[in-house]
């Protein structure tokens, strides 16, 4: 130092006598030593008057800075040493705090806290005494000055210099030796006070909501209220209770957040006791939304952000709040979000800006939690639709706090493809799922604009499911088409639908009536632009409304497919009607004309007038009948009358492709048959009746020696057994041949009647030729314990291949053959074509029934399925026939 | 012993063709196509339309038609040579074109590829009674192809219009050759 010095003074050495030489290194080793004594002594400040007499010295030959820098530097030194490295000290045992963490006891957190608290302690007791040294050469320089001058200088300007300066040196010290694990300390010292003072303020909390349990919404009203007026909503004795059973706590806390801004470290206890709250928090919001979907939990959540953090901070930030003036020369080290210093006393209860923010972070935190919380459970929320609708109202709150819908987007569509669009799903379940989150989003966003974009990957799937279509139909008009029987039953989805229908229209009548120019002019400045997810190209909200039936016929791509599956399902149902009982299906046809049109089922309603038809024209047939009632008796026998004929009339036109099959009914049925034919002939001259003999049902009855067994079978299982009548025992060839069924057939409607014991099947001479016996009821009855006396068995769509009318599936084969051949056709005629050109061709000139409606990109599959079968070439987008 | 009692029965029942509609929005687009008398582009349009269904699903093989891209009245058509004649193993494209007033007025039916054949000169005019002065509204599309493609193994070779093909055809080798030798088969 010395040396240093006299280098630094080299300039002026020239002009110095060889006494003031020595004058001024006298006072100078005075001076080095009084500072030495100065800072190192325990708050002896007896060297003072010496001291001031060196630094008067030297400042008198003009080396006021250089006693300036020496001082600030040994000071630096000296914190260094005695403050700094000690301070540190103290939290070595806790290097390996974050392995200590995990087996985290409580034990340790008292130890964490007593030992920061007295090392905050120390370090401050330290700093408060060299800057009482400081202030002292201050006052030194001081009085040199108003000595010189003898006039008064801005001396606080001087202070203020020094201490700021003070301050830096403090905080950089203690920042460049900084030992890593000491943010972390912090973080679990404020986390466990923090949770002491939850546990105690939640208890409060929990009580008084169960003693005030007169209104949940007490105290979210309050808060709204005092949030609009800008007053803590803390009334008085409640304020006080709490205040006065935590003010130790929160006292502790302040004291050590004051002692380490003191120190320098103002933004870094700042995170710490942030990042508590914000854990806090986020427990606290897990915890109270857990897995139950039932209840909303905003309010709650809301509700103790205002008792408990909002509680500590109003405390933290009004203890603080005294000391003010104390910390205000370091506010240059203020994070952004630190919380000005206020006038905020207990008892006074004007919440600062800061507070105010601070609520604001805490309820923006919360909302974002919950929103996480519910968006990651989206799936099973949706599942329990519409009981957790509480659970999809929270979500909608947090969302538009937070705007993140792009993120449920992405995260539900995950879920589903994960765990909806799976090949273990049925297709039923994907259609209940696909319609809940319909019905689920819609509430979260009217516009339908984030629908769109999750729905999209539902609809591409069941677009790859071949049974989507007869789901469909099956969930639209059948409320019995919940497989899993748990939903209501009995109310289809048209029905539900329609009920929404007519309350949007309600609504949308009542909002035309009372559109005067006011309201419209309201209803404008109401507007919203459309979230910037939205897809532009699908329109303005406000012609976009959510439409459930819309979105499901978008999966089939048009209601023509969805209609023609409905009319093949119709007629399947009519044609096992034996009542023309057809009250139900008319309500649903009229239901759905209101859906997709009049045009469109009207072969559907050609069906049912084929039905109430049918119904007029039996009982008339049958009323021209009766007067020679004895004819029918002769007939064959057995006494069958036109009485027991009940026939379905249908208009094949209108009616989907009919499985035809041959049938020999026995020969006094065939009489009656047409018997009744001849009459329908008589009345509807000159229509004709073709019978479809192998449709319909057939009740009839059993009688055994001791019993009489009922059934309701087909007609060829009754042709069956009625061949048993006359003879007991019949081969398989033969009874095929009296039956006029192919023998594979006969083998497989046989089965009915081995299963239910009344026939037995041995094998026979050839090992083709089964013989079939007829059994004696009482033998059969004991050994499949079948109950005796009558019992009435429903035959359903029993068999594979028994349905009576071709399927959807089959029509389509069948009009792809048509396509098929068209496309041979022109290509062996024009060569080659590219895919347009066949597309338009087909469209101009393929006008079967039905006419090609197909689009490019379903004619292009149906293309590259014919190449793969070998018919056809691809080459250069050109299309060629496989010579 | 068993009896089989009360034997009841709902069969359906096929009401014949001539149903009556209940809706007479389909009636009108199901009204039969050859009861009308008049002239007029529709039913000229739903003929040919009818008859491009009939040939297209008939699968006749070796023979085939089908209309141009626009154009309805203009057909291309195709017949390979039938088997075990000399036109064995090609193609011949030919061509129609249908009066406004078909089916009263025959088509005009040329060979686009050339056929040496006696009664198909170089310009691909057919000589076949059914197209000229035996015509029936009764024949279609696909009895012209048949017919044609059954004129190309039995030629008329008493009134030929290309007589040299004519003079020939009794040395079926040698008509063979030629056949092989003039083919060009179109692109």
């Amino acid at each position: 130092m010395d040396s240093a010095s006299s280098v630094c003074n080299q300039g002026i050495l020239e002009s110095l006598t060889d006494d003031s030489i020595q004058e001024i290194l006298q006072s100078w080793n005075g001076f080095c030593v009084c500072t030495e004594a100065l800072l190192s002594g325990t708050g002896d400040l007896s060297v003072g008057s010496e001291f001031v007499s060196h630094v008067h010295g030297l400042c008198k030959h003009g080396l006021d800075s250089l006693v300036r820098d020496h001082f600030l530097r040994s000071l630096e030194e000296t914190f260094e040493k005695n403050g700094a490295s000690k301070f540190w000290h103290h939290f070595d045992a806790y290097s390996n705090v974050t392995a200590l963490e995990k087996n985290n006891s409580l034990i340790h957190e008292n130890e964490v806290q007593q030992v920061l608290c007295k090392a905050l302690e120390e370090i401050s007791l330290e700093k408060q005494y060299q800057e009482k040294c400081l202030l002292m050469l201050v006052h030194a320089l001081q009085s040199y000055k108003d000595y010189i001058s003898e006039g008064r200088h801005n001396s606080d300007a001087e202070r203020v210099h020094f201490v700021s300066k003070f301050q830096l040196i403090v905080s950089s010290v203690l920042m460049a030796s900084l030992p890593r694990h000491f943010p972390e300390m912090l973080h679990w010292y404020f986390k466990g006070r923090l949770e002491e003072l939850s546990t105690i303020m939640a208890g409060e909390f929990d009580n008084d909501n169960g003693s005030q349990d007169k209104d949940d919404m007490d105290l979210d009203d309050k808060s709204k209220i005092s949030y609009r007026t800008g007053e803590m909503d803390i009334d008085e004795c409640y304020h006080q209770r709490k205040f006065s059973e935590n003010t130790k706590l929160v006292k502790n806390i302040g004291k050590v957040v004051r002692d380490l801004r003191g120190i320098g470290f103002t933004s870094m206890a700042e995170d710490a006791y942030a990042s508590a709250i914000f854990w806090l928090l986020k427990a606290k919001v897990h915890n109270l939304a857990g897995d139950d979907y039932r209840s909303s939990v905003l309010e709650s959540i809301k509700g103790w952000i205002q008792a408990v953090p909002l509680q500590f901070l109003h405390a933290l930030l009004a203890y603080l709040g005294d000391s003010v003036s104390y910390d205000s020369p370091s506010s240059g080290l203020k994070s952004p979000l630190a919380s000005r210093p206020s006038s905020c006393y207990p008892g006074m209860d004007t919440p600062s800006e800061g507070l105010i923010r601070w609520q604001l972070r805490l309820e923006y935190f919360a909302y974002e939690t919950l929103q996480d919380l519910r968006i990651a459970k989206l799936f099973e929320i949706i599942v329990d639709y519409p009981d957790s609708s509480p659970a999809i109202e929270d979500l909608k709150q947090c969302l538009e706090y937070t705007g993140q819908h792009s993120k449920l987007v992405d995260s539900f569509i995950s879920a589903l493809q994960y765990r909806l669009l799976t090949a273990g799903a049925s297709t039923n379940d994907i259609l209940h799922q696909y319609v809940s989150t319909i019905k689920a989003l819609r509430t979260i966003d009217p516009a339908g604009v984030f629908l769109e974009a999750v729905g999209e990957p539902i609809r591409d799937y069941l677009r790859g499911r071949k049974d989507t279509i007869k789901c469909i139909v099956t969930m639209l008009t059948d409320g019995t088409g919940n497989p899993n029987g748990s939903g209501n039953t009995g109310d289809s989805l048209l029905e539900e639908l329609n009920r929404d229908e007519e309350n949007q229209e309600n609504a949308g009548i009542d909002d035309d009536i009372n559109t005067d120019e006011k309201q419209a002019w309201i209803n404008a400045e109401r507007w919203e632009p459309d979230p910037v997810e939205a897809d532009p190209l699908k329109g303005s909200r406000n012609r976009r409304k959510v439409d459930i039936l819309g979105m499901i016929v978008s999966i089939i791509g048009s209601k023509d497919q969805l209609v023609n599956e409905y009319r093949v399902m119709l007629a399947e149902k009519l044609l096992n009607k034996s009542d023309y009982d057809i009250d139900s299906e008319i309500r649903t046809l009229e239901l759905l004309k209101i859906h997709f049109g009049e045009s469109s089922m009207q072969r559907c309603e050609i069906m049912l007038n084929d039905l109430i038809d049918s119904k007029r024209t039996n009982s008339n047939i049958k009323a021209t009948i009766t007067q020679p009632s004895q004819r029918g008796a002769e007939l064959g026998g057995t006494d069958v009358s036109l009485e027991i004929l009940d026939a379905t009339i249908l208009s094949s036109n209108f009616w989907p492709p009919i499985q035809d099959e041959v049938l020999n009914v026995p020969g006094p049925m065939d009489q009656l048959l047409s018997d009744y034919a001849k009459r329908f002939n008589e009345i509807k001259t000159p229509r004709k009746l073709l019978w479809k003999k192998n449709l319909g049902t057939v009740k009839l009855e059993l009688q055994f020696e001791d019993r009489a067994v009922q059934f309701t079978v087909a007609p060829v299982h009754a042709a069956i057994i009625m061949q048993f009548q006359d003879q007991t025992s019949w081969t398989s060839k033969n009874l095929a041949a009296a039956i006029g069924v192919p023998v594979d057939a006969l083998n497989r409607r046989i089965n009915f009647w081995i299963s239910k014991g009344i026939i037995a099947e041995s094998l026979g001479a050839d090992s083709d030729d089964h013989i079939f016996t007829l059994m004696d009821g009482m033998v059969e009855a004991s050994k499949n314990g079948v109950n005796s006396g009558s019992c009435e068995e429903l035959l359903a769509g029993d068999e594979e291949g028994e349905r009576s009318v071709a399927s959807v599936e089959d029509q389509l084969r069948k009009e792809m053959t048509v396509y098929e051949k068209f496309i041979m056709g022109m290509l062996t005629n024009f060569g080659s074509m590219a895919l347009d050109r066949i597309h338009n061709t087909l469209k101009m000139f393929c006008v079967a029934d039905p006419p090609y409606d197909k689009s490019l990109q379903q004619l292009q599959s149906f293309l590259s399925g014919l190449v793969s079968e070998e018919k056809l070439e691809l080459r250069d987008g050109m299309y060629f026939l496989k010579k | 012993m068993t009896t089989i009692n009360g034997y009841s029965e709902t069969p359906q029942g096929y009401q014949d063709g001539n149903t009556p509609v209940p809706a007479p929005a389909i009636s009108t687009s199901k009204q039969p196509l050859t009861t009308a008398k008049t002239v007029d582009t529709q039913s000229v349009l739903k003929r040919l339309q009818s008859e491009l269904m009939a040939l297209m699903m008939s699968g006749d093989a070796g023979i085939s038609a089908f209309p141009e891209e626009d154009n309805i009245f203009c057909w291309k058509g195709t017949i390979t040579g039938s088997k075990d004649t000399v036109f064995e193993g090609t193609e011949y494209k030919l061509s129609f074109s249908f009066p406004t007033d078909y089916p009263f007025k025959p088509p005009k039916v040329k060979f686009e590829t050339g056929c040496f054949h006696p009664n198909v000169d170089v310009y691909g005019n057919i000589c076949l009674d059914i197209l000229q002065d035996k015509w029936s509204s009764a024949y279609d599309v696909r009895t012209i192809l048949l017919s044609i493609q059954s004129l190309l193994g039995e030629p008329n070779t008493s009134s030929p219009l290309n007589t040299q093909a004519a003079a020939l055809w009794i040395n079926q080798e040698e008509y063979r050759k030629m056949v092989e030798k003039l083919y060009k088969p179109s692109a």
